[in-house]
C-alpha cells in the first residue's frame, strides 16, 4: 500500500526493503487469489464431487482411518513389555479393541510386504518379491521397484548436455494402490513413507514417498568417512567411502563426492571442496563447505543438523542435496562421518511426494527431513564407521522427524486416511538384536551390555508414547478407526547360509575354469552349465532357457524336476554347528503364486528357519567356500525367514470379526470400512463390521493369547538359533 | 539542511558525471547498481535475517497449505489469515532497515534527478516563474517584485492569485544560465534558471519546506522566509536508452538497483 500511494521519491526504500515490500505485496495477493480462488471453486467442485461419487461416506462405517505402520513390531516384543507394564498405550488400545499377530507376505520383508499392503494383492499380484531382482539379460542385479533411466532428447553445446526433458522414472509395482482407489471416490488420504511409493504415483491426496528413495548418488545410501587415519591394505566399505584426508596444521582440506554430473560429457561426479580446522583447544572442527554460507562448527560426537550441499552442475543449474556431519574423533586423528546426501527435500532432485510441493511444505514447516529410503545407516554401524550411539540418535531424530509429520497429518485429515510408516522399530532391531541374544556370533569384540543394551525396549517405549499421543488426539472420536500394524516381525539372525556355494557343491551352479570362488554378482560363474542361482534375500531363480539369456534349463518337465529337487533337498538342509534344519519350507513359486506377476518371481522362495539367512555373499550373488558362516555383522536380526516364523502386529481400537487377520486384509477393510467395495481382484476379506452390523458380530477382541506366538522370533522366552525348539511356557498376559 | 544541502552537492557534484551530462548512461547505471550493493550489504547488518528468514518461511508454509489442503475450507481461511499474519512480521522486520537505508538512497537518487531528469529550458520558450507564499507570511503576493538580469525579460505578469501565489512569465534572449531576484518587503531571494546549451544540473525549486532535499539544484530559502518556493517548470530529458523524466529515473533506479541486489543475494549471503 505505502508503493501504490507514496510520491515516487518517498516510495524509494531501497532493494532490501524494496524486496521486502514488493515481495510482501506479491504474498498478500498470491493467498487472496488462493483463497479466494479456493473459496469460489469449492461449491464448483462440491457439487461436481456430489454428481460423481454422491455422499462418498453414505455406506462408511468409519470417516477417518489411521494407520500408524510400525516397520518390523514383533508381537512378541510388544507382548513381553505391555506385561512388564512398559507399553501401557498399547495395551488400552488392546482392551479397547483388538491385538493380533497379523500375517506377512511371503517373502516376509519390507518391500514385498508394504506393497500387499498397499495394493490388496500377494507378491504376484504387485511384482515386487525382494529388494533386488536380477536382469535376464545379464544375471545383473536390478532394484525391483523403481527404473530410473536417462532423458531422451538431449542438446549438445559443447561439454554440456542439456536435457530436453525429464529424465523417466518408473514404479515397478504394478496393480494400484488402495488410497488411490479411495482417492477416485473423492476420499482425501495423507500417505507418508509407505516402502515402494517411489516415484510417487498421482492420486486424490498426498503421498511421502518412503523406502527405495535413491540418495542423490542415485545409490540407496553411500556415506562418505573423511578421516586423518590411513588404514593401508584395509578393504573399502560396504555401503560408503573413504576418503584419506591429509593435515596441514590445523586446517585439512578434502572434497564432498557429489552424483554425477549428467549434464557434462564423459558423466564426471560433482564435488564440493571442504575444509576443516581443527580448533586449538582440540575439543571442536570448523568446517566450510562450498556454497554454504556460514563455517559450521562441530563437536566432537554430535550431530550437524541437515547441511544443504548445493553441486554446481552447469551455469546457474545446481543439484542440492543435504547431510549431517558427525565428528567420531578429533585427536589424534581427525575423523568425520557424512551420511549420503539425502535429496533436499526443498528442492527435490527427484521427484519424491505428490504433489511435488508436499515435500517442500514439510521441510518448511519442520526444517529439513531425511527422504533416503533406507534413512537410517545401518551399513556405517556394520562397518563400524560410527558407534552404536551415533547410529541410535540419527535414527532416533529420524523418528522424531517422522513424529512431527505424522501428527500435522492427523490434525489435518478430518474425513479420510492418513498411513505413516516409521521404519525405527525395524531398523534398531536389525542392529541391536545381538543383545537379546547372549550368544550371538555378532557379540565378538562388541560390548553386551551398557547404555544400548536395550536399545530395542527404549524404541518400543519410545513409540508407546507416539501412541499414547496420537489416543489423546484422538480422543473417543467413535467415527475415527485407529490401527497399529507391522510388516512383519523379527527374529534371531545368526547363521548366514550361502545358497550359491550349496548350489555349487550339489552340481547346480558352475564356475569358469580355473575359478575358486565367484566374485560379486557372479561375476565367474559359467552360465552355461548352471541351472540354478540366488540374488536377494530369499529368492532362488533357474536358468531358464528362453527366459534367462544363457538359460539351459528346459520348460516342462525339466524345469519341475529341478525346482522340486532343490526344494527337496534345501528343506533336509542341516547346519553342521547345531545340527539343527537350516530351512523350514521352500515354496516353488509357479504353484504357490496365482497371480498375473508370477512368471517374474523367483522360482523358488526359502523360508528359513529362525536364526538363518541368506548370508551376507549370498545375497550378492557370489559363491565362496563355505555354505554356513557366523553372522557376525551389528545387523544380527532380520526377518527374512520362513513367514510363519514372523507375523506382525495388529492393534485396533474396533474388535474384529477374523480369528487371524492378515496383512492383505487390511487394505481391503479400510477400503470397506470407508464404504466402498473392493476391486474383485483384491485377495483380502473384510475384518470389521460393516455399518450397521453392530459390534456383536466382532468376536475377536482384546490381548492376544500369548501360547499363539510359539513361531514368533521375538516371543518371550522364545531362543532362536542354538535351541531349535520355542518356549514361551511361562508366559501369562 | 543547507548545510545537508551544500554537503550533498560538494560530494556528488564531483563524483557525478565524470564524463560529462551528455553520456547520463554511465551514472544511471553504475550508480543503481552500486546503491544495490551498498543497500544489500547494509541490510544484512540492520536487520533481523533469522526473523526476516522465519516470517518469509512461515508465509510459503501457509500459501502451500492453501494448495495442499483446498477441499478444507475453514482450514483454506485459517491459512490465509496465518499467512496474512506473517505478511505483518515479515513487513514489520522490514520497517527498521527501511528507515536506516531510506536517508542515503535518497540522497543519491535526488542528486541523479537533478542532474539527469531534465533539459534546459528552449530559449524560445516562455516558462513560467511560480513564487509561493508562505503560511502566515506577513507580505502578500501582490507585493512580490521580480528583478531579471541582461538578457532575460519578463514577458508577462505578474499574476497573482488568492491562495498567495505570483507568477511571471519570462523570455530569454540567449542560451545561459541566468539569475532573477525575488522581492518582498526587505526580503530578496534569487532563483536560478537554466535556458538552452548542453545538458547540465537543474535547479528546479527552492523551498523552506524539508522537500528542499529534493532539489539540491540549488539552496534551499531560509526557514523564516515569507516564500514557501520559487520554483521553473523544465521539460523532461529525452534519454534515449532509458526512462525520461523524474519519473522515469526513479522507475529506473529503482528496477536496476533491485536486480543488482537480487543478482547478488545469495553471493552476499542475504536473505530478503
Amino acid at each position: 500500500m505505502i508503493l501504490l500511494f507514496a510520491s515516487p521519491a518517498q516510495a524509494y526504500i531501497g532493494p532490501g526493503a524494496g524486496f521486502a515490500f514488493a515481495g510482501s505485496f506479491l504474498a498478500l495477493i498470491a493467498a487472496f487469489v488462493l483463497a479466494i480462488g479456493t473459496i469460489l471453486l469449492w461449491p464448483i467442485t462440491f457439487v461436481w464431487k456430489l454428481i460423481r461419487v454422491g455422499n462418498p461416506f453414505k455406506k462408511a462405517a468409519a470417516k477417518r482411518v489411521i494407520v500408524l505402520g510400525l516397520d518390523g513390531m514383533d508381537p512378541g516384543m510388544v507382548t513381553r513389555l505391555m506385561q512388564e507394564g512398559r507399553m501401557p498405550n498399547f495395551r488400552k488400545l488392546a482392551e479397547k479393541g483388538v491385538f493380533r499377530t497379523l500375517d506377512t507376505s511371503n517373502p516376509s520383508m519390507s518391500p514385498v510386504a508394504w506393497s500387499t499392503f498397499a495394493t490388496g494383492v500377494d507378491a504376484s499380484g504387485h511384482g515386487i518379491f525382494d529388494f533386488l531382482t536380477r536382469d535376464p539379460c545379464t544375471y545383473a542385479p536390478l532394484l525391483s521397484s523403481t527404473d530410473i533411466g536417462q532423458a531422451t532428447r538431449v542438446l549438445n553445446i559443447g561439454k554440456y548436455i542439456i536435457p530436453l526433458g525429464s529424465p523417466k522414472i518408473t514404479l515397478l509395482q504394478k496393480s494400484q494402490a488402495f488410497w488411490k482407489l479411495l482417492g477416485d471416490k473423492h476420499i482425501f488420504s495423507i500417505i507418508q513413507r509407505v516402502p515402494i511409493t517411489f516415484p510417487p504415483v498421482k492420486f486424490r491426496g498426498l503421498l511421502l514417498s518412503g523406502m527405495c528413495v535413491p540418495d542423490l548418488r542415485g545409490s540407496q545410501g553411500t556415506f562418505a568417512f573423511f578421516s586423518t587415519k590411513t588404514d593401508d591394505g584395509v578393504p573399502a566399505f560396504t555401503g560408503g567411502e573413504q576418503t584419506v584426508l591429509r593435515r596441514q596444521g590445523n586446517r585439512i582440506r578434502s572434497r564432498i563426492v557429489g552424483p554425477d554430473n549428467g549434464m557434462v560429457r564423459g558423466s564426471p561426479r560433482m564435488t564440493l571442496p571442504i575444509t576443516l580446522t581443527v580448533a586449538e583447544d582440540q575439543k571442536s572442527v570448523v568446517m566450510e563447505i562450498d556454497g554454504c554460507p556460514e563455517p559450521i562448527t562441530l563437536l566432537a560426537e554430535t550431530y550437524s543438523p541437515w547441511i544443504t550441499l548445493t553441486f554446481p552442475a552447469a551455469p546457474t543449474v545446481s543439484v542440492s542435496g543435504i547431510a549431517r556431519f558427525y565428528l567420531t574423533s578429533i585427536s589424534p586423528e581427525v575423523s568425520l562421518y557424512m551420511t549420503p546426501i539425502h535429496i533436499d527435500p526443498e528442492n527435490p532432485a527427484m521427484p519424491i511426494s505428490h504433489p511435488s510441493v508436499y515435500a517442500v511444505y514439510l521441510a518448511k514447516k519442520f526444517g529439513s527431513y531425511a527422504t533416503l529410503g533406507l534413512a537410517e545407516d545401518t551399513w556405517a554401524l556394520n562397518e563400524r564407521v560410527i558407534d552404536e550411539k551415533a547410529f541410535y540418535q540419527a535414527t532416533m531424530d529420524i523418528c522424531d522427524e517422522r513424529e512431527k509429520m505424522f501428527f500435522d497429518a492427523v490434525s489435518r485429515v478430518k474425513t479420510g486416511l492418513v498411513t505413516t510408516v516409521f521404519d525405527t522399530t525395524d531398523r534398531i532391531q536389525h542392529m541391536f538384536y545381538r543383545y537379546l541374544d547372549p550368544d550371538h556370533p555378532a557379540n565378538a569384540g562388541k560390548p553386551t551390555t551398557g547404555e544400548y543394551a536395550n536399545a530395542i525396549e527404549r524404541v518400543y517405549v519410545h513409540m508407546d508414547g507416539i501412541l499414547g499421543k496420537l489416543l489423546d488426539t484422538v480422543g473417543e472420536d467413535p467415527n475415527t478407526v485407529v490401527m497399529v500394524i507391522s510388516d512383519h516381525g523379527f527374529t534371531n539372525f545368526r547363521r548366514g547360509v550361502n545358497l550359491n556355494s550349496w548350489l555349487r557343491q550339489n552340481g547346480y551352479l558352475t564356475l569358469l575354469p580355473g575359478a575358486d570362488t565367484s566374485g560379486d554378482w557372479f561375476e565367474k560363474v559359467d552360465w552355461s552349465k548352471t541351472q540354478a542361482f540366488s540374488l536377494g534375500l530369499t529368492g532362488l531363480f533357474i536358468n531358464r532357457k528362453g527366459r534367462e539369456k544363457s538359460g539351459i534349463v528346459e520348460e516342462g518337465e525339466e524345469y519341475k524336476r529341478v525346482t522340486h529337487e532343490i526344494a527337496r533337498k534345501l528343506e533336509t538342509l542341516i547346519d553342521p554347528a547345531t545340527g539343527g534344519k537350516a530351512i523350514r519350507r521352500v515354496e516353488i513359486a509357479p504353484e504357490y503364486f496365482t497371480g498375473p506377476q508370477r512368471f517374474d518371481a523367483p522360482d523358488l522362495l526359502v523360508g528359513y528357519e529362525g536364526g538363518y539367512r541368506n548370508s551376507w555373499d549370498c545375497a550378492t550373488g557370489s559363491v565362496t567356500h563355505e555354505i554356513f558362516t557366523d553372522n557376525t555383522k551389528s545387523w544380527s536380526g532380520d526377518h527374512c525367514v520362513d513367514p510363519s516364523i514372523v507375523p506382525g502386529v495388529f492393534f485396533c481400537n474396533r474388535p474384529i470379526v477374523q480369528k487371524q487377520p492378515r496383512l492383505i486384509d487390511v487394505p481391503f477393510s479400510i477400503l470397506s470400512l470407508f464404504g466402498q467395495k473392493p476391486p474383485d481382484y483384491m485377495q483380502g476379506r473384510m475384518i470389521f463390521t460393516a455399518k450397521g452390523e453392530g459390534d456383536g458380530l466382532a468376536t475377536t477382541r482384546g490381548l492376544l493369547d500369548p501360547a499363539s506366538l510359539a513361531q514368533s522370533g521375538c516371543a518371550p522366552g522364545a531362543r532362536v538359533g542354538t535351541t531349535p525348539a520355542w518356549s514361551v511356557d511361562h508366559v501369562t498376559v | 539542511m543547507k548545510p545537508l544541502i551544500s554537503l550533498l552537492n560538494t560530494v556528488f557534484d564531483v563524483v557525478l558525471a565524470p564524463f560529462g551530462h551528455r553520456f547520463a548512461a554511465f551514472d544511471l547505471l553504475v550508480w543503481p547498481a552500486l546503491a544495490g550493493v551498498v543497500a544489500l550489504l547494509v541490510y544484512k547488518k540492520v536487520s533481523n535475517q533469522k526473523g526476516i528468514a522465519a516470517a518469509k518461511n512461515g508465509i510459503q508454509v501457509h500459501l502451500l497449505e492453501i494448495v495442499l489442503y483446498r477441499d478444507d475450507l475453514l482450514g483454506v481461511l485459517v491459512a490465509t489469515a496465518q499467512a496474512m499474519k506473517q505478511n505483518a512480521l515479515y513487513l514489520g522486520n522490514n520497517i527498521g532497515p527501511m528507515v536506516v537505508m531510506m536517508p542515503p538512497m535518497t540522497a543519491v537518487l535526488v542528486e541523479i534527478v537533478a542532474h539527469y531528469a531534465y533539459s534546459p529550458l528552449p530559449v524560445e520558450s516562455r516558462p513560467l516563474l511560480e513564487v509561493t507564499m508562505a503560511e502566515g507570511a506577513s507580505m502578500k503576493s501582490t507585493d512580490v517584485t521580480l528583478e531579471v538580469p541582461p538578457g532575460l525579460t519578463i514577458d508577462a505578469g505578474p499574476v497573482a492569485t488568492p491562495e498567495g501565489m505570483a507568477v511571471w512569465r519570462l523570455k530569454a534572449e540567449a542560451p545561459g544560465d541566468y539569475v532573477v531576484t525575488v522581492k518582498v518587503g526587505a526580503e530578496s531571494q534569487q532563483k536560478a534558471l537554466a535556458f538552452g546549451g548542453e545538458p547540465r544540473k537543474i535547479p528546479v525549486e527552492r523551498t523552506n519546506t524539508w522537500e528542499a532535499i529534493l532539489y539540491p539544484g540549488e539552496d534551499a530559502l531560509p526557514s523564516d522566509s515569507a516564500f514557501e518556493t520559487i520554483r521553473t517548470r523544465y521539460p523532461d530529458r529525452e534519454l534515449t536508452f532509458f526512462p525520461d523524466g523524474e519519473s522515469g529515473i526513479l522507475g529506473w533506479f529503482f528496477g536496476f538497483s533491485l536486480a543488482a541486489g537480487f543478482a547478488l543475494k545469495g553471493p552476499l549471503g542475504v536473505e530478503l
